[in-house]
């Protein structure tokens, strides 16, 4: 198995100045090729930053990452943009769609930095709308969908490099029951066809349809257990 | 290319916004090329009145030392010819541009008009448009021939038609009544503004100057045309080195001048406050690019959470630089266009108002343009280096 993820000795630590908040203590992790992980805990337990440093959008830790083989720590800004276009697909609570365009333009987005031509784009976009079931609304303005719908924009989107591992940071949060668990369900079909998926959650059902959920406290992992899966 | 896709959309989003921040470029523009446009018509209008009066004339007359002014300071008829006999064929007319004002009469109708007189050769000092008869000639001249071209406007006012040739005119000259006999009509072709600046439309009417002027008067001045413009400086010269012999005098109290000098000091006078009035105007051009900052600065601010989602999906900080310096460039360069049209749809209308043909100089528009679009994107970089520099984990989470 490929190690996608692979974390030694993780330190952050916040600088406010007057106080200092040590929001990672030498967290080791590592997440193989096709793994399906939940990571919870309480807010204030290191899990957003361990979530933002896993996301390549902060750099300013000690100790090693490594995603996909690549140090994260070594790499400058512009190169950090880069891997999260080609590497991560992000899914966010807040669905984080850009307004005022359409779910088809979103979803072009991350092709579109890539540096892919815009007729592929177009049809690559389309496919993936149409695989999350959203086929015949691609043209609408993510105002005119539902948390669920957005949300599932934000997974087309997500997939549309291909990225080598999808990071949702708690993308059911606001979701309602209906609408989460059809969320992960897609999930779960995405791990099914060898995606690499990690969870960032607080709830426990969510967490459960997930194979292995890590819990956080205090900037430090407190378990790492493999589930049997249930149905969800 | 997806970036002017995106901004377009961007302006689009936000039209009234955009239309308003526009508008400083627009004034400032238009007035830019409306101000220049006027200055380079008015010039234009002053070459083209001096080509009509031909750039060759020039004038000459001599100062008095101790006010007194006789024999040596005056000319004669006879001074006159002699100069042109000395200069031979560089010069193709001397006259003393002898006009006086005063009433004609035919029958019960009379018209008030100046009485302009040529000397021999008189079509290379006034060369008018005849639409009937002929213009004067040196026949007329030489023989002091009663003999008259009268402007369309008199014929009509005095003989009720166009074609007053063969009429007789009364005119009053010296206390006499003198009657002269209507050679030609002719056709006024001055513009509108050019019979505005000369103050009001009083007609203008030939006759031979030698008819004005008798063997014994003293005039002032001599009027010439020089045949060749180019050899002006030479000739003047060689005329009033020729002057300061004959009539012994101080060469320094001898004044000449001529169109072209006053044709290129009226120029560079009408260049020179064009320019400035065009950059009193150019400063509006920088209000309106920092209006323009302004509101970058603002849309900025209003997306930063679009910001965040961009870099978090692989935007890198140039790319988010230039869509928003793409943005503030086609705002600024889509307002320098609308005020380009409007600048030229003014300078036009003014035109076509004053009957004149106006210039629109192709550089003053590609200048305009540019240095909006120049505006945009000066002005436009300290928001897009705004926008460029957020950090995605604290955009992300701006509401």
């Amino acid at each position: 198995m490929k190690e996608i993820i692979k974390i030694e000795n993780l330190n952050k630590v916040y600088d406010t100045g007057a106080i200092q908040v040590h929001a990672l203590r030498g967290v080791n992790l590592s997440v193989y090729e096709g793994e399906y992980v939940a990571i919870m805990g309480q807010s204030g337990s290191g899990k957003s930053t361990l979530m933002n440093i896993l996301g390549c959008m902060d750099r300013q830790f000690s100790g090693l990452y490594e995603l996909d083989g690549i140090s994260i720590s070594e790499q400058s800004e512009n190169q950090l943009s880069s891997i999260r276009n080609k590497k991560i697909g992000f899914v966010f609570q807040a669905f984080q769609l850009i307004p005022r365009t359409s779910a088809l333009k979103n979803v072009e987005i991350p092709m579109i930095y890539a540096g892919m031509k815009r007729e592929e784009r177009h049809e690559r976009a389309k496919r993936l709308l149409e695989k999350v079931g959203l086929g015949e609304r691609i043209y609408h303005m993510p105002n005119e969908l539902s948390g669920g719908q957005k949300q599932r924009v934000a997974i087309a989107r997500a997939l549309a490099n291909s990225p080598a591992i999808i990071l949702a940071d708690e993308p059911t949060g606001n979701l309602d029951t209906r609408a989460s668990h059809e969320i992960m369900e897609f999930f779960t079909e995405l791990n099914r066809e060898g995606a690499t998926v990690i969870v960032v959650t607080h709830e426990e059902d969510i967490a459960a349809c997930t194979k292995r959920i890590i819990r956080f406290q205090d900037g430090q992992i407190i378990q790492d257990e493999r589930v049997v899966k249930e149905e969800c | 290319m997806e970036n002017i896709r995106l901004a377009a959309s961007a302006i689009r989003a936000n039209k009234m916004r955009s239309f308003l921040t526009m508008l400083g470029m627009i004034i400032g523009i238009s007035s830019v090329i409306a101000i220049v446009s006027l200055g380079d018509t008015m010039r234009g209008v002053v070459a083209n009145e001096y080509k009509n009066v031909g750039l060759g004339l020039a004038y000459v007359y001599i100062n008095s030392q101790n006010d007194y002014y006789g024999e040596s300071e005056l000319f004669t008829q006879d001074e006159a010819d002699r100069l042109k006999e000395a200069m031979g064929d560089s010069i193709s007319y001397v006259g003393f541009n002898q006009s006086t004002r005063t009433d004609l009469k035919a029958g019960r109708r009379s018209s008030t008009v100046y009485v302009t007189g040529l000397a021999e050769n008189p079509t290379a000092m006034k060369n008018p448009s005849i639409i009937y008869g002929r213009m004067l000639n040196d026949g007329d001249v030489q023989k002091k021939r009663h003999h008259m071209v009268l402007q369309k406007e008199t014929a009509v006012n005095m003989f009720g038609t166009e074609n007053a040739v063969g009429q007789t005119v009364e005119v009053k000259l010296n206390d006499n009544m003198e009657e002269f006999l209507v050679v030609g009509v002719y056709q006024n072709t001055d513009s509108a503004l050019m019979k505005a600046l000369q103050g009001g439309s009083m007609e203008t009417v030939y006759v031979p100057e030698s008819i004005l002027v008798s063997e014994d008067s003293m005039m002032w001045s001599l009027y010439m045309i020089i045949s060749d413009v180019s050899q002006m400086d030479m000739m003047k010269e060689r005329i009033i080195s020729f002057l300061s012999r004959t009539k012994h005098v101080e060469r320094e109290t001898i004044i000449m001048s001529s169109a072209s000098e006053e044709m290129g000091m009226i120029d560079s006078m009408l260049g020179s406050l064009s320019a400035v009035v065009g950059a009193i105007a150019a400063i509006s051009l920088v209000v309106g690019g920092i209006g323009i900052m302004n509101i970058m600065l603002v849309s900025v601010t209003e997306r930063t959470r679009e910001i965040g989602i961009r870099k978090a999906l692989g935007a890198k900080t140039r790319d988010i630089l230039i869509q928003f310096l793409v943005e503030a460039a086609m705002i600024s360069a889509a307002g320098g266009m609308i005020g380009t049209a409007l600048g030229i749809s003014v300078v036009a209308i003014g035109g076509l108002a004053f009957g004149i043909t106006t210039v629109v100089k192709l550089q003053v528009i590609v200048v305009a343009v540019a240095f909006s679009a120049m505006v945009g994107l000066g002005f436009g970089l300290y928001p897009a280096r705004k926008a460029a520099k957020a950090d995605p984990v604290i955009a992300l989470r701006y509401e």
